[in-house]
């Protein structure tokens, strides 16, 4: 299995069943698995925050929602999270493919790589590096205790979990 | 016809359906006319609540009512190709444009000059627009679009500015606002 697989396969056991999307070239297998499955709700959305406004109503309604983006995409969405996910406890996933960490060839994306972290602690979204396949386990944790706390849950899955192996 | 008198009209119409309105006067001003426990006052996050009505649209089977604001949909425009693209039946978004930033101070939008929204959310392939400028067309033209169910659906209601006196704040907190919304919905 591709590490799209593993992490989707994971992500249904948790069962995560309304996604939205703003595209990166690294998810680009993991938005194709959305769009081709018939048993979730799927949408691409214009920008990230624009995203987590329709996950919160996904959320009031009884689904279990994640924002695919990359990490970028967190910028946009700072006031959404403390306004609206914090202020009305809305646990949403972030599942944030990290342009600018280790391998990165695009020299502009290093200044927000390495600013993702420290936003996400800043508005206390539960940050989670997920480094290869082989540390799966924590994003089937980390899920279990947004939605069991209900605070938002952001996972970094830099370019070395898209480039391992089987 | 003021915004307040144009809720008015709106929440006539309104049976069962959830409402999810906009930040500041606006929601402080849904809260006078008809509280309700289908109602979601959105307290921050402004532009959202018409992806937040996207999104209970598209997860369960009530109609969903969003109340916006010409500023405020100018700032999520985005999520009008959104709601062209998904094209949820049970969805109808009433954007009540006074032409001003209304909570900060009434400064003009982008709707006292250039900006035509239900222009825009036709381009965005929404097919139902209405544009309405007298409060005696409010209550049908909701009832109407209520009993279609043919979504997504947009209605213009262009007003005066200004807010009656003594409304305040509204005393209920986040998670209080979003339990009994929640309870109402039943998911």
């Amino acid at each position: 299995m591709t590490p799209t697989e593993q992490l989707y396969e994971r992500l249904r056991a948790q069962k995560i069943d309304f996604f939205v999307s703003v595209p990166c070239k690294l998810l680009a297998e993991l938005i194709e698995r959305l769009e081709e499955d018939p048993d979730i709700t799927y949408t691409p959305v214009t920008r990230e925050e624009e995203g987590l406004g329709i996950l919160a109503g996904a959320y009031m309604a009884g689904k279990r929602p994640a924002l695919v983006m990359q990490n970028s995409g967190f910028g946009n969405t700072i006031n959404a999270v403390c306004s609206l996910l914090s202020y009305f406890k809305i646990p949403v996933v972030f599942l944030t493919s990290h342009r600018g960490s280790e391998g990165e060839p695009v020299e502009a994306q290093r200044v927000m790589g390495d600013a993702v972290k420290p936003l996400m602690a800043a508005v206390a979204v539960d940050c989670i590096e997920v480094a290869s396949t082989a540390e799966l386990d924590r994003v089937e944790e980390g899920i279990a205790r947004a939605f069991e706390t209900q605070n938002p849950v952001g996972f970094l899955f830099p370019f070395s979990f898209w480039e391992g192996g089987e | 016809m003021r915004r307040f008198e144009a809720t008015k009209r709106v929440m006539e119409a309104i049976t069962d359906e959830l409402v999810v309105c906009n930040i500041g006067h606006p929601a402080q001003e849904l809260f006078v006319i008809r509280d309700r426990p289908e109602n979601f006052y959105m307290l921050g996050s402004m532009g959202l609540a018409s992806s937040i009505g996207l999104g209970l649209a598209m997860s369960q089977d009530k109609k969903v009512v969003v109340l916006e604001g010409d500023g405020a949909v100018a700032m999520n425009m985005g999520t009008l190709a959104t709601i062209g693209l998904v094209r949820p039946a049970n969805y109808l978004l009433i954007i009540i444009d006074n032409e001003r930033y209304g909570s900060t101070g009434f400064q003009p939008s982008f709707t006292a000059s250039n900006l035509r929204l239900d222009a825009v959310a036709e381009a965005c392939g929404v097919e139902r627009v209405t544009l309405i400028d007298t409060e005696a067309r409010i209550t049908p033209a909701v009832e109407r679009a209520l009993g279609a169910n043919e979504g997504p659906q947009v209605m213009v209601i262009k007003t005066e500015t200004g807010m009656p006196d003594g409304i305040g704040v509204i005393p209920m907190d986040g998670l209080g606002i979003r339990d009994r919304f929640m309870r109402a919905i039943g998911a």
